[in-house]
């Protein structure tokens, strides 16, 4: 099972690689933000298996504060951009 | 059998998840990318928190954890992509140039 969760974790590493390629080159800000904000939700579920597998729940509060607090990031960017600050 | 659920759950979750990175990477603008975002966080990132909830049960210190990710990804992702879009439709984000509509411009949409 542990191998399982191990494996699960690695792969999303894999995935949110592949995002950061959207990040680096997107043309727009708003696709930066987009590529940063589905990479963010990918990373707290990447933690999260890591603290399955590796067997510390400290890391599980990790990833319920990177899920809570990196949509308000994300939202408070939005707003920024809607008033053309950015 | 334990064991074979959270493969089924991961490999559906992984799935989902790497095709909408691929999607985000190969969509031609932003809004048909936001679409895939929105679609990784329901398909990609629901079963896979699902799949730690089962196996290390829900009641303890990762599938309580896991579900509650899971919810606040749910309320917290659509509420997202939502001002996201907006925000960019208002600064003149470009369309691809093979949309076929786009109603807000035109004012609603005549019977």
């Amino acid at each position: 099972m542990s191998v399982l969760l191990q494996a699960v974790c690695i792969a999303e590493l894999l995935i949110v690689l592949l995002l950061l390629v959207r990040l680096a080159r997107g043309p727009s800000v708003a696709d930066r933000l987009l590529a940063l904000n589905t990479m963010s939700s990918q990373a707290a579920v990447a933690v999260l298996f890591f603290a399955a597998f590796a067997d510390r729940s400290f890391y599980a509060d990790v990833s319920l504060w990177l899920a809570s607090f990196s949509y308000l990031a994300a939202l408070i960017w939005a707003r920024y951009l809607e008033r053309g600050l950015l | 059998m334990r064991f074979a659920v959270v493969a089924v759950l991961s490999g559906i979750g992984l799935f989902f998840s790497l095709s909408a990175a691929v999607g985000i990477l190969r969509m031609p603008d932003l809004y048909t990318r936001l679409q895939c975002s929105s679609k990784s966080i329901t398909m990609g990132a629901l079963p896979l928190l699902v799949a730690v909830a089962v196996a290390k049960g829900p009641i303890s210190a990762y599938g309580g954890r896991a579900l509650f990710v899971g919810l606040l990804i749910m309320l917290l992702g659509s509420a997202t992509a939502h001002a996201l879009s907006r925000a960019a439709y208002k600064v003149d984000v470009p369309m691809w140039r093979g949309s076929v509509a786009d109603e807000p411009r035109e004012g609603e949409p005549s019977e």
